[in-house]
């Protein structure tokens, strides 16, 4: 595990950034999510030595992260607040922060180019940050926290304020750094960017982690609230009264075409969907979805207050 | 879909005037600094002159009937002067990040596309410091005037300095609007606060002691108005009718005055838009 | 682990010296120190033409005497305290309000070595602006004839005035790490406390760093005890002080 937290809480005077919150985050690429206030930012201030826990423990590559800054070799950082040394050009910055990790001035040259081609600012690298547009002070903020190789980057909302195509290309870049055997931590709430990521996620909610895992499994152990699968049929009333019959079934509704159906019991359910369908005693079955097993579903069940 | 089928709602609720913004900037500004205990208590601390004249005038009314704590215009105009210190330390710490603040967190560019004028955000901002300025000077200046006629069980001082009420606040509104215009304009020209703060320290204490040192070691009384502090307290003197060691002509001093407000003004027209040019 | 400390320490020294070059309050400084000069110009310009009017005990003292004012007056009494407030308490404390600390504790330095890269350059670029003025205020105002028998004392102000902005300096920049706002504070202890306690009698002196720097000899040896400890205690509390950054 690359980064392992153990009951680990923050406060700010009386409010509660986090509580008692104890996980393991492994290697690869690893989604946190959660709304406004949930606390991922605070994690990652704690994870990256910014702040202390008011009480338990984390260690980052098996070893405490506060008041350790040889781990920082180690760890990338690009933090949420949009704050830069505003007259430096993004060469220079990426340069000077590279110059701080020990490296050359040659060599931090070299890394900063690397650095800049890679989150495509090279050719404007010796304009100023502060005429920087939203999207490319975005992409230096990367552009420092990768100049260094580090094994472990955590991004606290990387893609914010970056267009459709930059977007892209960044979830492809965050994807070549894991599969190059970097891990990953990245926070952000819009969830379809993280599932284009990561299977993987930290659900976060109130200063407590409310789900960890494959996004999968974590549906599957939603016990309580039923999936729901969605079937577009041929004979979509003959169907619903086929499915009723069975104790699987909690909910039939009809939507058009389409057969809405809630199970609490969904292997059951999908092995005698396949019967019916293969009999043909309800029409052809043209197509089954489950609008459940995503990221969306699980955010909403395990955030909805 | 419409928008009414949406649960949308025109607001019913009460709608002010148009041209009313500054003073929701202003009470915006005022709440703020209020909810601070330590800016409180820098308030409080501002008023603890007050209560010594305070007792000093009950003393020389009461007890000791005496010339020693006998009041006279002096008396005010010294008051103000003292006060001096708490409305540096309040323009600073109030005033410093009037704009600066709203420049850093990029405010700026939501209030003025707001439908309100930059004069109305301006003014807000001004009247922000200035409450605060004239709490700690014309305030407690006046109700020593409302006290010593109190303790003296007559209105016979003020009817023998008839010109004292106006001298009062002719020198607060000056000594205010000063302050004021002088810290919100270099608040403008940043968007540190720390920064407009040091600016402000430098024209106030530094541009003084420049002032005294020059006048001191070259013999010219003209150096005063490189101080606008200094060129306050030459008219100062003339408003409550003291002489004057500077020696400086009043149109002079007043004109210097009035080239320095404009000069904030000036900076605040420039400083004070929605758009930046980053070069 | 201890991590090193001054190989860090002067990676940040280099940046922060840009930085410092770089910055418009620099131009400030430059101004700070400038008046001086213009001071020395104008004062021996109305000594040669005989309007000067500075006196001591009602005779008029010359462009020698008045370097000697400007020196413990001027310099010492404004110049350098106040250099030592604004640029002090700035070193940190700019960092964190500007959200760029961020950046720098997430690097392997140690935060203490952060701390003194940033306070040595603070002491190079006031030092290389407020000596030369000095050194230019003596050429201007003392006669071509003293200069040689004044040399040591010129060579001893020069080395007060590093002092006091190695004092003050570091004094100052303990108050922008640990306080949020030390600025006010920083101009009530210089333009307030220190006048006062001064003049007051009794051991109240001994809370200021004026007088130390006004006590010849065994001043210094204090001086220098007050920057190396309050460098220390900064590199300390920094170590040890989380900044939570207003979102």
């Amino acid at each position: 595990m690359i980064i392992a937290a153990e009951h680990l809480s923050k406060w700010y005077g009386h409010v509660s950034g986090l509580n008692d919150v104890t996980v393991s985050v492994p290697e690869g690429i690893t989604g946190l999510l959660g709304p406004n206030g949930a606390g991922k930012s605070t994690f990652m201030k704690i994870v990256t030595g910014q702040l202390r826990p008011s009480t338990g423990s984390v260690r980052v590559f098996g070893e405490p992260i506060w008041g350790n800054p040889s781990q920082y070799r180690r760890l990338g950082f690009c933090p949420e607040q949009d704050a830069f040394y505003e007259h430096m050009t993004g060469m220079q910055w990426v340069e000077a922060l590279a110059m701080l990790h020990g490296m050359s001035h040659d060599a931090a040259e070299t890394a900063a180019r690397h650095a800049l081609d890679a989150v495509d600012l090279l050719d404007v690298g010796d304009r100023k940050i502060g005429a920087y547009s939203r999207g490319m002070r975005q992409r230096v903020k990367l552009a420092q926290a990768i100049v260094h190789e580090p094994q472990l980057l955590i991004l606290d909302e990387p893609l914010s304020g970056m267009d459709p195509i930059m977007r892209r290309r960044t979830i492809r870049l965050i994807k070549d750094w894991a599969h190059a055997g970097r891990s990953v931590v990245v926070s952000s709430h819009v969830l379809h960017e993280i599932e284009a990521m990561t299977a993987n996620i930290l659900l976060m909610h109130n200063g407590r982690v409310v789900a960890e895992g494959n996004v999968h499994q974590i549906r599957g152990l939603i016990d309580a609230h039923p999936h729901r699968v969605s079937i577009r049929a041929e004979q979509p009333r003959a169907l619903a009264q086929q499915l009723l019959a069975g104790d699987d079934v909690s909910s039939v509704r009809l939507d058009g075409d389409a057969v809405i159906v809630e199970t609490p019991r969904p292997d059951s359910f999908y092995a005698r969907l396949t019967g019916i369908a293969a009999s043909g005693e309800a029409g052809a079955v043209d197509e089954v979805t489950s609008p459940d097993d995503n990221l969306q579903a699980v955010f909403s069940y395990l955030v909805k207050p | 879909m419409p928008v009414h089928d949406q649960g949308y709602r025109h607001y019913t609720g009460e709608r002010t005037l148009h041209g009313r913004g500054w003073w929701v900037i202003a009470r915006a500004g005022l709440a703020d600094r209020l909810h601070e205990r330590r800016f409180l208590g820098l308030l409080l601390f501002a008023w603890s002159l007050f209560v010594v004249r305070a007792v000093q005038l009950y003393i020389g009314q009461t007890l000791a009937r005496g010339i020693l704590f006998a009041p006279s215009e002096q008396t005010f105009q010294l008051f103000l002067d003292q006060q001096r210190l708490f409305v540096f330390f309040i323009t600073i710490y109030a005033g410093a990040g009037l704009i600066a603040s709203d420049r850093q967190s990029h405010a700026l560019q939501i209030y003025l596309s707001k439908p309100i004028t930059r004069n109305d955000y301006i003014a807000g901002k001004l009247l922000t410091l200035a409450i605060f300025l004239v709490a700690v000077t014309w305030m407690p200046a006046m109700l020593l005037l409302v006290l010593q006629v109190l303790f003296s069980g007559s209105l016979a001082f003020v009817a023998d300095h008839p010109r004292l009420v106006p001298a009062i606040t002719l020198a607060s509104a000056l000594q205010v609007a000063l302050a004021v215009v002088t810290m919100v304009a270099l608040s403008s020209l940043s968007a540190s606060r720390r920064f407009a703060a040091m600016l402000y320290a430098a024209i106030a204490i530094f541009a003084a002691a420049i002032a005294r040192v020059l006048q001191a070691s070259t013999g010219h009384a003209g150096w005063v108005l490189l101080s606008p502090e200094s060129t306050l307290l030459a008219v100062n003197d003339a408003i409550f009718g003291a002489g004057s060691d500077a020696a400086v002509p009043l149109p002079i001093a007043i004109g210097a005055l009035a080239a320095v407000f404009a000069a904030c003004i000036v900076i605040l027209e420039r400083r004070v838009r929605a758009v930046d040019v980053v070069a | 682990m201890t991590a090193p400390l001054f190989g860090p320490a002067r990676r940040v020294f280099e940046l922060a010296l840009g930085e410092m070059l770089r910055a418009r309050r620099t131009a400030f400084m430059a101004l700070a120190a400038g008046a001086p000069i213009l001071i020395a110009i104008l004062a021996r310009l109305s000594v040669v033409n005989g309007t000067a009017v500075l006196t001591v005990n009602g005779s008029r003292i010359g462009t020698q005497a008045m370097f000697e004012t400007a020196v413990s007056v001027l310099y010492l009494r404004f110049i350098v305290p106040a250099l030592g407030v604004f640029y002090g308490t700035s070193l940190i404390a700019d960092e964190v309000e500007d959200k760029t600390i961020t950046y720098l504790f997430t690097r392997p330095i140690a935060r203490g070595a952060i701390v003194l890269g940033k306070y040595l350059a603070y002491l190079l670029c006031v030092a290389a602006v407020v000596l030369p003025s000095l050194a230019l205020v003596f050429l201007i105002m003392v006669p071509f004839q003293n200069m040689g028998p004044l040399f040591g004392t010129l060579l001893g102000d020069l080395g007060i005035l590093a002092l006091g902005l190695a004092a003050y300096g570091a004094v100052f920049l303990w108050a922008g790490v640990w306080f949020k706002r030390p600025l006010v504070g920083g101009l009530v202890f210089v333009f307030g406390w220190e006048p006062l306690a001064l003049v007051l009698p009794g051991y109240l002196r001994y809370l200021t760093i004026a007088h130390y720097l006004q006590a010849g000899a065994p001043g210094v040896a204090s001086a220098i005890a007050i920057a190396a400890a309050a460098v220390i205690l900064s590199m300390r509390t920094i170590e040890s002080r989380e900044y939570v950054l207003e979102q």
